[in-house]
């Protein structure tokens, strides 16, 4: 906020007091033209006047504080900014002085240099002088000697070579001349440094690294990402330059990803043909005339995932449950998944939500009798990625299809998921594949149900000469038996001799004994799991089959099995008849 | 005295008749109190009340008991019936004290009734000689043959003469009834619903005697009663009746102890019965249970089962 804007503020809050006051005169008149007709009312519109202003005070006293505590921010602000300019000036004049004291050092040593050896030359030449200082004042003294000589004839003949010596000497010339010359060459320093920073001391400082800011939830989608940083403090910015990378967790990668940029003169961006549920590792750097700021820290952005797909063949449900299950949708995991579903029918407006779904599989509780529609997205940091393909989920009965992945190579399943097929042909065994999963000597398959204890019913369709095992099984039971032949599963099966039908009800390889004299053609399978029972029905006729009394440890899953060529048809969906729920 | 009591018989037919026409209820009883039921005894059991009644028999000519359990739900609304035939030796007593119905009954809100086997006290020379024939061995037929025909009358005593008893003088829905029974009370049970297509809902048996005219029980009794007409034998033979059945759609539950001496004692051929049944297609789920014996102790196990099985007919 700047002082016009704080000023601004004060004005509005002395112009709303002013008009209250005024409001609260015109009251004070009305009051008084009633007379003192009713002095109780009076007394009471009073009161209630006056609370109305006490409150409409504190309000304002209120709104002055706050407006008072911005104003505190804005001076702390201004400080520290006014404080951190004075630093850095301070700063950049002691860089000033220790430049042009070195400086100067560097010349003083110079010129000392030079006075040195100045003064050496000058002092040979003074040795000099006085050597020829002594040397003429020997041949003065030898001739003034000779001078005082009484003996003429010797005079005579020394003042011949004296006389040569001293015309010698005096024709000599004598070097009056310094050696060296009295001044001093002064080097100029290399002040253009120091003219440089000096003049920089008066322009705007380059910029400081701008902050990455967070990223903004629900700012991303699959491709893009929304950036936005802001100024460190009070710079002026020409214009910021952005770059991102692919942040990869790939480790046979070794080299890094080329880096990106973009040129952008706002403090946001919207950066776009990115990998959906992405990491990318971004910084930005403003530029103003001076120069660029240097690289703000880089803030990881994540790009929204990729929608999941729901599959509908691994989805089943029963009157009050239904479990969902679905593929990521994304090469790398994300954090979580969320749920969406309503009833078909409704606009929309009761749609329910479950969140932090942690894996791709969830348990719902519905309403019976219903069909809802179902969607999931995929969430990670960036937010939620776009809904998936919706699927369809009906809660008449108990819905599930064949688990592929279990069957015995010799099946095949149909289409739909619903009808197995054991055919006549004779697959060499090389031709099969096995897998940890299927069943490798029961020619048999597991269907699904919703991991909940509740009730369940479905029929199976079955050829008059199909010898058939159908029941349930626990989800572990053993892939090399036969059902009904462990204690992990539970099975009808029926049995074609040349004379006669035979049924038996296999639990631990034992069963019953027990005749049936009309075929069953289509079987009702009813699973009640509080009640630990597994009955069969002759659902053409009602007919009561049997029943296993059996307490279930775990969840069971049904299980069909052919024990030679045929075919066998599920039926789900369906409620159990009221002759079997009592 | 003679004279006395030939009048009295006469007094006793005309008012017979004349009941027989009368459709009302009400006066029915009030006219020949004779004719009344008096109770013989109630216990509470399971809510409900176990009680037995004796009355004067129009068909088997002396009086009969009969036990009827009456389950909670009988004091505020009509209540399908189950009939219990018993087998050999027993009368009115064995089921309810020794099978545990009460509480399944109690449960799917049924009124059981369960008669006697035979007439009783009739005085017919040679009745008591043979625990398997005669008094407490009735069969179940309408005998033919003197000096059995006048009161030995089983069969349309419970197909006819206690049904209507039982609709007139207790809460009982007279459309919905189903029959069960053991051993020998198996056989009537099966003759009585393959004989009445549409009569019983349901139809059940605890280790019956399926062919009676295969076996030496049957052979015994039917020539007894029935004397040496065969049709007439095969007319009360489930397996025959079985073969040329046609009706609505039964469901029949067996229960056959595997350990049963007369089962191997080849009195009760559960397979003719089995194979007569796949033939025709008359649905019949047939349970040999493994360790039980042809006592009381292997109804008790499995009478919940059944009366399930006629719950599931009778509730619907």
């Amino acid at each position: 906020m700047d002082v016009f804007e704080v000023r601004g503020r004060l004005d509005v809050i002395a112009e709303e007091l002013a008009s209250e006051e005024e409001e609260e005169e015109a009251t004070d008149e009305d009051v008084f033209e009633q007379g003192s007709s009713d002095v109780s009312t009076h007394t009471q519109q009073m009161k209630e006047q006056l609370n109305k202003r006490r409150s409409k005070l504190s309000q304002k006293i209120v709104e002055m504080e706050n407006f008072a505590s911005n104003l505190e921010e804005i001076f702390i602000t201004v400080e520290e900014n006014f404080g951190r300019q004075e630093q850095n000036l301070e700063q950049h004049y002691n860089e000033v002085l220790q430049t042009l004291s070195q400086r100067n050092e560097a010349r003083a040593a110079a010129l000392d240099e030079q006075k040195n050896s100045k003064l050496e030359c000058l002092y040979g030449q003074l040795l000099r002088c006085g050597q020829t200082l002594d040397a003429s004042k020997e041949l003065i003294e030898s001739a003034q000697e000779l001078h005082r000589r009484p003996d003429k004839h010797g005079f005579l003949q020394a003042v011949m070579p004296v006389m040569k010596r001293v015309e010698q000497f005096a024709g000599e010339e004598v070097d009056l001349k310094l050696g060296v010359s009295l001044d001093f060459q002064v080097l100029t320093p290399d002040l253009s440094e120091v003219r440089q920073m000096m003049e920089s001391i008066n322009v705007l400082p380059a910029p400081s690294a701008p902050v990455m800011n967070p990223q903004i939830a629900n700012s991303a989608t699959d491709t893009s990402l929304h950036v936005c940083w802001s100024l460190f403090s009070d710079d002026t910015v020409e214009f910021y330059e952005l770059y991102w990378r692919l942040i990869s967790d790939d480790c046979t990668m070794e080299t890094l990803q080329e880096v990106s940029q973009l040129k952008v003169k706002e403090t946001h961006c919207t950066v776009s043909s990115l990998r959906p549920n992405a990491q990318y590792e971004l910084w930005v750097t403003a530029t103003n005339t001076t120069g660029i700021s240097p690289a703000s820290e880089r803030a990881v952005y994540m790009t929204v995932p990729s929608p999941p797909v729901l599959k509908p063949r691994q989805c089943v449900s029963s009157l009050n449950a239904a479990l969902i299950r679905w593929d990521s949708g994304n090469t790398d995991p994300v954090e979580s998944y969320t749920l969406e579903f309503g009833e078909t029918g409704t606009d929309g407006s009761g749609t329910e939500s479950i969140v932090a779904i942690p894996s791709c599989e969830c348990l719902l509780q519905l309403q019976p009798q219903k069909i809802y529609i179902l969607h999931v997205r995929a969430v990670n940091i960036g937010g939620p990625s776009d809904r998936s393909e919706p699927v369809h989920i009906s809660t008449t009965g108990t819905f599930f299809h064949l688990l592929e992945d279990t069957a015995h190579p010799s099946l095949s399943l149909s289409a739909d998921g619903l009808t197995m097929f054991y055919l006549d042909e004779d697959l060499p065994i090389s031709h099969m594949t096995f897998s940890d999963n299927t069943f490798n000597r029961c020619v048999a398959v597991l269907g699904d149900l919703v991991p909940v204890r509740g009730q369940y019913y479905w029929e199976v369709e079955v050829d008059e000469d199909a010898e058939f095992r159908v029941g349930v099984a626990y989800e572990d039971t053993q892939r090399n038996s036969h059902l009904g032949g462990n204690n992990t599963s539970w099975c009808m099966r029926h049995i074609l001799t040349p004379s006669r039908h035979k049924y038996e009800f296999l639990h631990s390889g034992w069963t019953p004994d027990i005749r049936i004299t009309v075929q069953p053609l289509r079987i009702g399978v009813f699973l009640d799991y509080s009640r630990g029972i597994l009955s069969f029905y002759n659902a053409a006729l009602r007919q009561h089959l049997y029943t296993f009394s059996c307490h279930f440890l775990h969840y069971v899953q049904p299980c069909f099995a052919l024990d030679n060529p045929g075919a066998l048809t599920l039926r789900t969906g369906m409620t159990a008849p009221a002759y079997i729920t009592p | 005295m003679n004279r006395l009591t030939k009048l009295f018989d006469k007094s006793q037919i005309v008012l017979r008749n004349i009941n027989s026409e009368l459709k009302c209820h009400s006066l029915y009883i009030t006219v020949n109190s004779a004719m009344a039921l008096t109770q013989v005894s109630s216990n509470k059991c399971c809510d409900g009340y176990q009680k037995v009644f004796e009355h004067d028999s129009s068909e088997l000519k002396c009086k009969m008991k009969f036990a009827i359990y009456l389950p909670p739900k009988a004091e505020s609304s009509k209540c399908p019936v189950l009939y219990w035939l018993s087998g050999l030796t027993c009368t009115e007593q064995n089921f309810i004290t020794k099978a545990g119905s009460q509480q399944a009954a109690s449960e799917h809100g049924i009124i059981i009734v369960a008669p006697d086997t035979s007439p009783r006290g009739c005085n017919i020379e040679g009745e008591d000689e043979s625990w398997d024939f005669g008094t407490g061995a009735g069969f179940y037929v309408n005998a033919t043959q003197e000096p059995w025909k006048t009161n030995y009358r089983m069969y349309s005593y419970v197909t006819e003469e206690l049904p209507r008893l039982i609709n007139s003088n207790f809460p009982a829905d007279p459309e919905k009834m189903s029959i069960s029974g053991h051993s020998m009370g198996g056989h009537g049970a099966l003759i009585c619903a393959l004989k009445n297509p549409g009569k019983y809902k349901s139809v059940s048996a605890f280790a019956p005697i399926c062919n009676p005219i295969q076996c030496a029980w049957g052979q015994k009794a039917f020539s007894g009663y029935l004397g040496p007409d065969k049709s007439i034998w095969e007319s009360y033979d489930a397996t025959v009746l079985a073969e040329s059945y046609s009706g609505p759609e039964l469901d029949i539950l067996i229960d056959q102890g595997r350990d049963d001496q007369f089962l191997s004692a080849s009195q009760l051929l559960p397979d003719n019965l089995i194979a007569a049944c796949s033939k025709k297609k008359i649905p019949v789920v047939f349970r040999l249970q493994q360790g039980y014996d042809h006592s009381y102790y292997f109804i008790f196990s499995f009478i919940n089962d059944h009366i399930k099985h006629h719950a599931k007919y009778l509730n619907a």
